[in-house]
């Protein structure tokens, strides 16, 4: 990854999309400052509003920011759910850990959070996560990842694991959430839908680097950097031409891969002017806080592929 | 399928049929009780013509690998039949059967785990092509002229990719060389199971695309499995999609009508679901959630779905729909109150307005 710069706006959901080795997740593991080894942070920072930089914290300053300030939510809720306790039990832990004295709140604030999901509260929190189907384990870690009301929900593939009509429903829950809590989101995923779903911002990522980024519908409407513009074009969809879709030519760059100067698009590009060989192009305002890394941005309609 | 008065016969000659195929699993473990048997299929028939394709569509648990997996001979069904060709499979010797199901072969979702982390490319492309040469009496200098021919076939540089091992190849590569080695036996049907639900999104469509190309090609039939509406239609354009919940198939038809015009309650709450890239696309003006997104009903009574429909009746409680063509159309359903409802999104033109297909 170099040189990423990403605001996440209060109260907004910011998305970032990207594929697999794209950097997404790597990213949202250093605003929690927990890359890990051989991976390390070489430099710049993670500030949070009130918080301060979380790069320069020691373990047990950490360890209290992540849930109180900031959490995570997981692509697989099973991951993050201990097989041997309970649900309630976990949440208990949680409040613990953090301090909480009034755990009876917590529990409560638990058993609220269930509610609105439509899941059966009491059942949820004395069951194990082997009791509950796919889509309660992923609501239930929603709700782990809200029960101690951090201002910033990290959201990694919340939805990748889950069928259709699951998928909607937890779309449709974080939406709702988000609406009456007004916390702050990251979602990383690789899906233009669920981005169109849920975020009010998007960051696209490509080999470690953001090469768009500005509101949903600008990105989606008006999109600038050709990687942006493969990409909707490529993605199947239920009505048009399906001959219309462009396959996206090339590979994604691994890490070994990534080319040390110049643009890191330019091998799968369609345009590539000859000035991204050598120079690295660097994100540029669109106007309207569309900030677009291409040598050619605002010009590609001028050129013919 | 032909579809006369409001019975289905089977008077065309398919490529693949599958005839009212039941399959139970015996429950094991994990709490249910013992002897609990689990119905994955309840009477599916289905059938794909020639060269042509069929989008298996339903969520996890419905029964769709079941089929396929079934159809490529790697599960034995309870009832029913298997036809291939005008061939019977119940009337066959398990060693006929054998030679019968070489001829169709199947994709996984999994490209990782389906090559052998220890052969290159060209091992995992000759072994199969050596016996096979032996089966058609060609030479070892037909076998080396074959894997390039493939490799061709599926997009891959033979140069590039012979000597490389798996972990060299991307998500897309792999699942080519996946193809390569299923077109080594000369296939008639490939089965593609969520073939590419593991690959990056940026190289899906070439997938999906290849797998199309190979109808027209090779005159290969292609039935794919997946959950996922939009996929399906690019792999089998042209073809049929059947919907399957629980076992049964709740709707049949040609892919660009299941789509557009879907009669079942079910298929449109699948189609309501497909997120709508706003601003792009405006939602289909009857857009509906399911009561239940959940799928924790397993009410055995009357329609399958009814628990979580939003517009079963007292009848659907009760009832079991049949899988009945609708009137004049070569459609099934499986409703007793099939009725079109138009949920997919449509594209907004640049100019704002939308388009009708």
């Amino acid at each position: 990854m170099r040189e990423v710069a990403l605001d996440i706006p209060a109260g907004e959901v910011t998305a970032i999309i990207g594929e697999s080795g794209s950097g997404k997740t790597t990213l949202a593991m250093a605003m929690l400052n927990a890359v890990q080894p051989p991976g390390r942070i070489v430099s710049g920072s993670v500030k949070y509003g009130k918080v301060g930089d979380i790069l320069a914290m020691d373990g047990r300053q950490l360890r209290l920011v992540r849930g109180d300030h900031v959490s995570m939510m997981f692509q697989t809720a099973q991951n993050s759910l201990n097989p041997l306790k309970r649900v309630g039990s976990q949440v208990l832990d949680l409040a613990r850990s953090h301090g909480r004295k009034d755990t009876k709140a917590v529990l409560r604030e638990a058993s609220d959070l269930c509610a609105q999901m439509s899941l059966n509260a009491d059942r949820v929190l004395t069951s194990y996560q082997h009791e509950l189907s796919g889509g309660m384990r992923q609501r239930v870690g929603i709700m782990l990842a809200l029960v101690l009301q951090p201002a910033v929900v990290l959201l990694d593939e919340p939805t990748t694991a889950l069928d259709v009509l699951s998928q909607s429903e937890v779309l449709q829950i974080l939406r709702n959430l988000q609406r009456a809590r007004r916390f702050s989101a990251v979602l990383i995923t690789h899906d233009m839908g669920v981005v169109a779903e849920l975020a009010d911002r998007v960051a696209v990522m490509y080999a470690g680097q953001v090469v768009e980024r500005g509101r949903t519908q600008q990105v989606l409407i008006d999109p600038m950097h050709p990687y942006t513009r493969a990409l909707i074009a490529s993605i199947p969809r239920l009505t048009g031409d399906p001959a219309e879709a462009r396959a996206l030519p090339g590979l994604p760059p691994a890490l070994t891969t990534i080319p040390r100067q110049g643009c890191v698009f330019r091998a799968r590009c369609s345009y590539h002017p000859s000035i991204a060989d050598t120079e690295v192009p660097v994100l540029q305002d669109m106007g309207d806080g569309h900030w677009v890394a291409c040598h050619l941005a605002g010009h590609l309609d001028d050129r013919s592929t | 399928m032909t579809v006369i008065g409001s019975r289905v016969t089977w008077l065309d000659t398919w490529m693949i049929e599958a005839r009212n195929i039941t399959k139970t699993f015996a429950a094991r473990g994990g709490g249910i009780l013992p002897g609990e048997v689990v119905t994955a299929l309840r009477g599916v028939s289905i059938s794909v013509p020639d060269s042509s394709a069929l989008a298996l569509i339903g969520e996890s648990g419905c029964g769709k690998t079941t089929l396929g997996r079934i159809l490529c001979g790697l599960e034995p069904y309870d009832g029913g039949d298997l036809v291939f060709d005008g061939v019977s499979m119940n009337g066959l010797s398990p060693k006929e059967r054998n030679a019968q199901f070489r001829r169709i072969q199947i994709i996984h979702q999994d490209p990782y785990a389906a090559l052998n982390p220890v052969r290159t490319v060209g091992k995992t492309l000759t072994d199969p092509l050596k016996l096979r040469a032996k089966q058609i009496g060609r030479s070892a200098s037909w076998v080396d002229e074959r894997v390039h021919e493939l490799l061709g076939l599926v997009g891959l540089d033979p140069e590039e990719v012979l000597s490389k091992y798996p972990h060299n190849l991307s998500g897309g590569q792999r699942q080519r060389v996946v193809v390569a080695r299923a077109l080594t036996v000369d296939p008639d049907i490939l089965v593609a199971d969520e073939a590419v639900s593991m690959i990056d999104v940026s190289l899906r469509l070439g997938i999906l695309k290849l797998l199309n190309d190979l109808r027209a090609r090779l005159g290969i039939a292609i039935v794919f499995i997946t959950h996922d509406v939009a996929a399906g239609r690019y792999a089998a354009q042209g073809g049929s999609m059947a919907v399957i919940y629980r076992g049964e198939i709740f709707e049949y038809g040609t892919i660009d009508d299941v789509i557009q015009f879907p009669v079942n309650p079910y298929t449109q709450s699948l189609l309501s679901a497909v997120p709508v890239l706003t601003g792009l696309e405006q939602p289909g003006p009857d857009r509906f959630t399911p009561k239940q997104a959940m799928d924790t009903d397993r009410t055995e009574s009357g329609c399958l779905f009814h628990g979580r429909c939003p517009f079963a009746t007292d009848t659907c409680r009760v009832e079991h729909p049949e899988l009945l063509p609708m009137d004049g159309t070569k459609r099934l359903s499986r409703c007793h109150y099939s009725t079109t409802r138009r949920v997919v999104a449509r594209p907004i033109q640049a100019g704002g307005g939308v388009t009708t297909p």
